[in-house]
């Protein structure tokens, strides 16, 4: 039952991924302004708004673990892998909106990159959940655990700070399309491709977590066997 | 097409084939790590 209903998500998410994609191809207009490259938007928002989203689930997580540490070894560990999971989802996400945004920006200022207050403050939010990542690669001793915790929770602190930046300084990134100032949002021809494309990015993005979640949910159980193995001999 | 146009299909192109590779290839990375576990894990059985 559990296969079939996994069968079930993994095929309506393709047939969402690629109907995203007409959406995005076919359906919206070419924008009067920008001309075809303002396309990227429906790969590179979702992108973000899923980066984000994974990234307060690694904020939970990394809650939950310092919380069930001491009195839940297994409440803690699942919290652990839920942190773990969602940092690192949430960095291939952001990965793409750093590599999308500057060929976007390319084509439309004119420049790969400049150094304003959300372009660095997304990089910036990058680099912590990949020093977060790399501790957890390379760090060993019963305190890893704990220091990635507190390392996420301080990196989820820079997430309202990369989505606040466009409204709190001027920017050279464009203020914000939804929940900006009057005057703001998207023509409504574009509205609902940009809508079929969050929700297939969110299907995918929650796909892929729950397989990185599994993951690391067999690793801790096969070091625990390993562990108690250890003890045993 | 003129030139700006083809530069414009030029780049979205490559935008949408860089995220696809990050993400495909991310998931090829988990699918690779989840056998190894298996693997291990199966190893440690016998």
């Amino acid at each position: 039952m559990k296969k079939l209903a996994i069968g079930l998500y993994v095929a309506v998410t393709v047939a969402l991924m690629v109907w995203g994609y007409y959406q995005a191809i076919y359906v919206a207009p070419t924008d009067a302004m920008q001309g075809e490259i303002f396309r990227i938007i429906f790969y590179h928002v979702p992108s973000a708004s899923v980066a984000f989203l994974f990234f307060a689930v690694s904020l939970i997580g990394s809650i939950g673990y310092l919380a069930f540490r001491r009195n839940r070894d297994g409440w803690a560990q699942i919290a652990d892998a839920w942190a773990l999971a969602g940092a690192e989802v949430g960095v291939v996400f952001c990965t793409v909106v750093l590599l999308t945004g500057p060929i976007w920006g390319r084509r439309a200022w004119g420049i790969w990159w400049t150094w304003d207050a959300r372009l660095t403050t997304t990089l910036v939010l990058w680099l912590i959940y990949v020093s977060y990542l790399l501790l957890r690669r390379f760090a060993a001793g019963p305190q890893m655990q704990t220091y990635a915790a507190v390392l996420g929770i301080f990196g989820a602190l820079d997430v309202p700070i990369v989505y606040m930046s466009n409204r709190w300084w001027r920017t050279q990134h464009p203020a914000p399309v939804f929940g900006g100032s009057e005057g703001s949002g998207m023509d409504p021809s574009m509205v609902h491709p940009f809508l079929w494309n969050m929700l297939a990015w969110f299907c995918w993005g929650v796909l892929i977590l729950g397989i990185r979640y599994s993951v690391e949910r067999q690793h801790q159980k096969f070091a625990a066997q390993e562990a108690q193995e250890a003890l045993n001999a | 097409m003129d030139q700006r146009a083809i530069l414009d299909h030029q780049f979205l192109v490559a935008a949408y084939a860089i995220t696809w590779a990050v993400q495909l290839g991310y998931v090829a990375w988990l699918a690779l790590k989840w056998r190894a576990q298996k693997r291990n894990a199966a190893r440690n059985r016998q």
